[in-house]
C-alpha cells in the first residue's frame, strides 16, 4: 500500500487529477453551505457578465447566478458519474466472473448477451430508455450502468480466465473451497487493479454522458447539472459566452482529472511499471 | 596456451539504487583461452548470467558495467561505442539463451532469421545467404534443413529450436560463444543431444565456449576450466578435472555434494493394502477447434498404478508424457474420462463435487511453481489456514495449528504476517507444504515440487519432503523430469511415456537394470553420470 501511494504520488499527473477532483468534491459538498438559497433563485438581470456586482461568474437567461448553478451542477454530475459507475461495476464484476470463472457455454451466452449490448449504438439505447423509464436522477443512473456494465464484464472476464489456471486457485480447489468462496476470496482480490482503472476513468464518461442527456432535455427537470446549464443556455450562446463556456470548461477539467487520476493509478497498480 | 581470447579484469557490475545489493558482479577476474570450454556454475543471484551479458555488451537497463576491464583483440569491450560492439556482435562474439522459443521471432520464417543475421554482416545475395543457412541447419544435425528454412519457429520442437539458435550463433564463425544455460528449458534426452552438440562443434571449429550453467552435473560433461561463482564473485576456478576431484572452496564442496547422484537409496515398503488403486485411467483432451477440425489427444493412456501408507511413488517422464495430467486426475483437478480410482474403498474418478468435498481434504498438492502457487495478495497465515477455515475450523485453533505447522516445516510462524513475495523460492515451497499438510492429508501429491529451485535448495526441500513422509506416515506420489531426484526420495518409480507406462518397479530395480529402451535412454542421458565422485 505504502508501495502504491508513492508511485501514485511521485508523478506530476495524477497528483494535479488528485488536487482539481477534491476541489470539485468540496464544492460539490459544500454548495448548500455556501449558496443556501439554491440553484434556481433570481439573483438580478440575465446575461449579466462576470465581475457584476455580486455575481462573480455572472448571471445566465433567467438572471440566476451562475455560481450558484455550477455548484450544485457538480453535485448532480458527481452523484451521476460515481453511483451509475458503481453500478455499471457491480453487474460487469458479477456477470464477467461468471464467464471468466467457469467458461464454457455459461461463458459463451453471457459473452453474447455482452455483445448484444455492445453493438446497439449506446446513446441511443439509454435516450430509449431513459425516455421510457421518465427523466428523473435514478432512470439516468439506471440508463447509463445498463449501457457500460459491458466494458467492465469484458475487463474482468479477461482477468478472470487468466487467473482461473494459475496454481494458486487450483491449490484453492484441492484444499475444498467451493466456487463462490474462490472467486470472491481467492481470485476477484487479484483482479480489481484493471477494475480500479476502468472504473476511474468511467466516471468521466458517465459525467459526460448525463451532460448530453440533460442537454437534450431528457434529465431530471427538477435538477440542475452541467449538461441542462448549458443546454438551457444554448439560444443566448453568441452574446453571452460565459453561459454556455463556464459548465462546458466544468465538465471537461472534471473529466480530465478523473482520467488523470485513471492514469496514475494505472501505472501505480501495474506490477510490472512499479519499481 | 598464449593470448588469452577474451580477458576480464575486475569486472564490476553494478545494480541500480534499491536493489537487494550494490553490486552484482563484484570484481571478477576470468580468461578464456582459445579453443576451450569455460564454465561458469553458480546458483541464481551469482551473478553469472550477468558476467556473460556484459561481454556481449547486453546489460537490462538500469544495470551497467561501473569498473574493470573486458580486454577482446586488443580493445576494452565495455569502453567500445554502440557501432562498435554492434559489428562484434554475431561476427565474433554470438550468444544462445535459454529460451529458444523466446529468442526466435514467431512471425518470420527460420530461413529468414539466420540470413537476415548473416546479410547484417556480409554483402551477399539472399540466395547464397539461405544456401548456408541450409548447410549450417544440416551440419546441427537436423533432418531436411530445405523444409526448416520455410518452417515458423512454433512448428518446431525445443530441441529442434535450440538447434536453430545455434546454426544462427556460428553462421558468422565467431571466436567465442556464449551459451546461457541453453539446455535448462529442455528436456533430458534433448539436453544430451544438445551438449553433444556443442561439445562437437567446438572441436571441430576449435572455437571458445562461455558455458553459464547452474548444474555441475552438466559442468562434468562439457567443461574445459570452471570457475564457481557466489554472490558476485568467483570463489574457485581451476581445470575441470580438478575443480570437480579435489574441490578447494567449502561452497564448491556443497555444490556438487548437492547434487542427486542418480543412485538408490531406499528400499520399497512392505505392500499391505493398498491406500490408493487406480485401474486403467485414462483422460483425454480436444485440440483444434473452428477451421482446423477437433482432434481428440490421449494423454493418459490407460495407467494403473498402487500406493500405500508410508511409500513414495515417483512418476517419471518427460514433458507431454502425461505425468502431471494423471496427478491432477487422481486429485480431481480434471476429470477421467475412463477407469477408476479406488481412494480408501470408494471410487472418487466419477464423484459429484459435492460428494468429493469431504474426501478432498485427505489427497493434497504441493505444485511447481514456487511464484504462481501462492495467492500474492494474502499473508502466509492467511493461505495456510485457507484450506481448515473451508472445512469451518476455528480461526483461533487454526492459527495455533498453523504456526506448529510453520515450524515443521522449517519456518518461523512469525512468518505469519507477511506476503509471499517477501520470501525465496524454496521458502515458499515450504509454504505450499505447510498449506497442504494443514489438512493432515493422507496422500501428497508433488508436482514437480524442485524444478524451479537451485540445487543445495533442491536438496533441502527433498529431504524436508522425506522427513514430513515418515512424520505423518504420508503416501506420497511424485511427479518428476528429473531421474536423479526420483533416485533421492521415490520407494518405486514408474516412467511414462506419451501417456502411457513404458516400465514400473522398485527404484533400485529399474535403475540398475531397466528393461525398456526408454529408460536406458533416459538414464544414459543424465549429464554428469559417473563422472561425478560419489558423496
Amino acid at each position: 500500500m505504502r508501495n502504491f501511494l508513492r508511485v501514485f504520488l511521485s508523478r506530476p499527473i495524477p497528483l494535479v487529477g488528485l488536487v482539481i477532483f477534491a476541489v470539485v468534491v468540496a464544492l460539490a459538498l459544500l454548495a448548500p453551505l455556501l449558496f443556501a438559497r439554491g440553484p434556481f433563485t433570481i439573483v438580478g438581470m440575465p446575461l449579466l457578465p462576470p465581475g457584476a456586482p455580486g455575481l462573480l461568474v455572472g448571471s445566465d437567461v433567467l438572471g440566476r447566478d451562475m455560481a450558484v448553478g455550477l455548484a450544485y451542477g457538480a453535485r448532480i454530475s458527481l452523484l451521476v458519474g460515481i453511483t451509475s459507475t458503481l453500478g455499471a461495476v457491480g453487474i460487469g464484476v458479477l456477470l464477467g466472473a461468471v464467464a471468466g470463472y467457469y467458461g464454457g457455454w455459461l461463458d459463451d451466452l453471457l459473452m453474447r448477451v455482452t455483445e448484444f449490448f455492445q453493438i446497439i449504438p449506446s446513446f441511443v439505447l439509454l435516450m430509449v430508455l431513459v425516455a421510457f423509464m421518465q427523466p428523473s436522477l435514478s432512470s439516468t443512473v439506471i440508463g447509463i450502468a445498463l449501457i457500460t456494465w459491458p466494458q467492465v464484464a469484458r475487463v474482468v472476464r479477461g482477468e478472470f480466465l487468466s487467473l482461473r489456471g494459475r496454481e494458486f486457485v487450483q491449490a484453492a480447489r484441492t484444499l475444498g473451497m467451493g466456487d463462490a468462496r474462490i472467486i470472491f476470496t481467492q481470485v476477484l482480490p487479484n483482479a480489481l487493479p484493471p477494475i480500479i482503472v476502468v472504473g476511474s476513468m468511467m466516471v468521466g464518461s458517465a459525467i459526460l454522458t448525463e451532460s448530453a442527456l440533460s442537454f437534450l432535455g431528457l434529465g431530471d427537470p427538477n435538477l440542475l447539472s452541467w449538461g441542462s446549464m448549458i443546454g438551457g443556455s444554448r439560444s443566448a450562446m453568441w452574446v453571452a459566452w460565459w453561459t454556455t463556456v463556464l459548465p462546458g470548461l466544468a465538465i471537461m477539467i472534471t473529466v480530465l482529472a478523473l482520467n488523470f487520476i485513471g492514469d496514475g493509478l494505472n501505472d501505480a497498480l501495474n506490477p510490472r511499471r512499479r519499481r | 596456451m598464449g593470448e588469452p581470447l577474451i580477458d576480464i579484469r575486475d569486472l564490476i557490475v553494478a545494480l541500480p539504487p534499491g536493489a537487494d545489493r550494490a553490486h552484482a558482479v563484484d570484481g571478477v577476474s576470468l580468461t578464456i583461452n582459445p579453443n576451450e570450454i569455460l564454465c561458469i556454475v553458480g546458483e541464481s543471484g551469482s551473478g553469472k548470467s550477468l558476467t556473460a551479458h556484459a561481454v556481449m555488451g547486453l546489460l537490462p537497463r538500469g544495470v551497467t558495467a561501473s569498473g574493470g576491464q573486458i580486454l577482446f583483440g586488443g580493445a576494452d569491450l565495455l569502453r567500445l561505442p554502440p557501432s562498435g560492439i554492434r559489428k562484434l556482435r554475431g561476427r565474433d562474439i554470438a550468444m544462445i539463451f535459454q529460451d529458444p522459443m523466446a529468442a526466435l521471432n514467431p512471425v518470420v520464417t527460420i530461413g529468414r532469421q539466420i540470413t537476415e543475421q548473416i546479410r547484417a554482416h556480409r554483402a551477399i545475395p539472399e540466395k547464397e545467404a539461405l544456401e548456408l543457412a541450409g548447410g549450417l541447419l544440416a551440419e546441427m544435425g537436423l533432418a531436411d534443413p530445405k523444409a526448416l528454412l520455410k518452417s515458423f519457429p512454433h512448428q518446431l520442437s525445443g530441441g529442434q529450436r535450440q538447434r536453430v539458435m545455434i546454426a544462427m550463433a556460428l553462421s558468422l564463425s565467431p571466436k567465442l560463444l556464449i551459451a546461457d544455460e541453453p539446455t535448462t528449458a529442455l528436456d533430458v534426452t534433448t539436453q544430451a543431444q544438445i551438449l553433444k552438440l556443442i561439445k562437437r562443434i567446438q572441436t571441430e571449429r576449435a572455437m571458445s565456449v562461455l558455458f553459464i550453467t547452474h548444474d555441475f552435473g552438466v559442468v562434468a560433461d562439457m567443461a574445459d576450466r570452471v570457475a564457481v561463482m557466489r554472490h558476485g564473485r568467483v570463489v574457485e576456478e581451476g581445470a575441470a578435472a580438478e575443480v570437480l576431484g579435489n574441490p578447494k572452496h567449502s561452497y564448491t564442496r556443497a555444490l556438487i555434494a548437492a547434487v542427486p547422484r542418480g543412485e538408490s537409496a531406499l528400499q520399497p515398503v512392505a505392500q499391505d493394502k493398498p491406500l490408493l488403486t487406480v485401474t486403467e485411467l485414462s483422460k483425454h483432451f480436444r485440440r483444434g477447434g473452428f477451421f482446423s477440425g477437433s482432434a481428440a489427444v490421449t494423454a493418459v493412456d490407460r495407467v494403473s498404478l498402487t500406493l500405500s501408507r508410508g511409500e513414495t511413488l515417483g512418476i517419471v517422464g518427460e514433458s507431454g508424457s502425461g505425468k502431471s495430467t494423471l496427478a491432477r486426475c487422481v486429485i480431481r483437478l480434471l476429470d477421467p474420462d475412463a477407469g477408476e480410482i479406488l481412494f480408501d474403498g470408494a471410487d472418487i474418478a466419477r464423484m459429484t463435487p459435492g460428494a468429493l468435498r469431504p474426501l478432498r481434504r485427505r489427497i493434497q498438492m504441493v505444485f511447481q511453481d514456487p511464484f504462481s502457487s501462492l495467492n500474492p495478495r494474502q499473508t502466509v497465515g492467511e493461505i495456510v489456514i485457507a484450506g481448515p477455515r473451508a472445512y469451518g475450523e476455528d480461526m483461533k485453533e487454526a492459527r495455533e495449528r498453523a504456526a506448529d505447522i510453520l515450524r515443521l516445516v522449517g519456518l518461523n510462524p512469525e512468518t505469519m504476517n507477511r506476503f509471499p513475495h517477501e520470501f525465496s523460492g524454496g521458502q515458499r515451497q515450504r509454504i505450499g507444504l505447510a498449506r497442504a499438510l494443514m489438512l493432515k492429508p493422507d496422500i501428497l501429491i508433488a508436482d514437480e515440487p524442485v524444478s524451479a529451485l537451485d540445487v543445495t535448495v533442491q536438496a533441502q526441500v527433498l529431504k524436508l519432503l522425506d522427513d514430513v513422509r515418515q512424520q505423518m506416515n504420508l503416501a506420497m506420489l511424485f511427479i518428476t523430469h528429473d531421474m536423479r531426484v526420483a533416485a533421492q526420495v521415490c520407494h518405486r518409480v514408474m516412467v511414462m511415456r506419451h501417456g502411457q507406462v513404458v516400465e514400473s518397479g522398485p527404484t533400485g530395480t529399474v535403475f540398475a537394470a531397466p528393461s525398456s529402451d526408454y529408460t536406458r535412454a533416459l538414464l544414459a542421458a543424465i549429464p554428469g553420470r559417473g563422472k561425478l565422485a560419489p558423496v
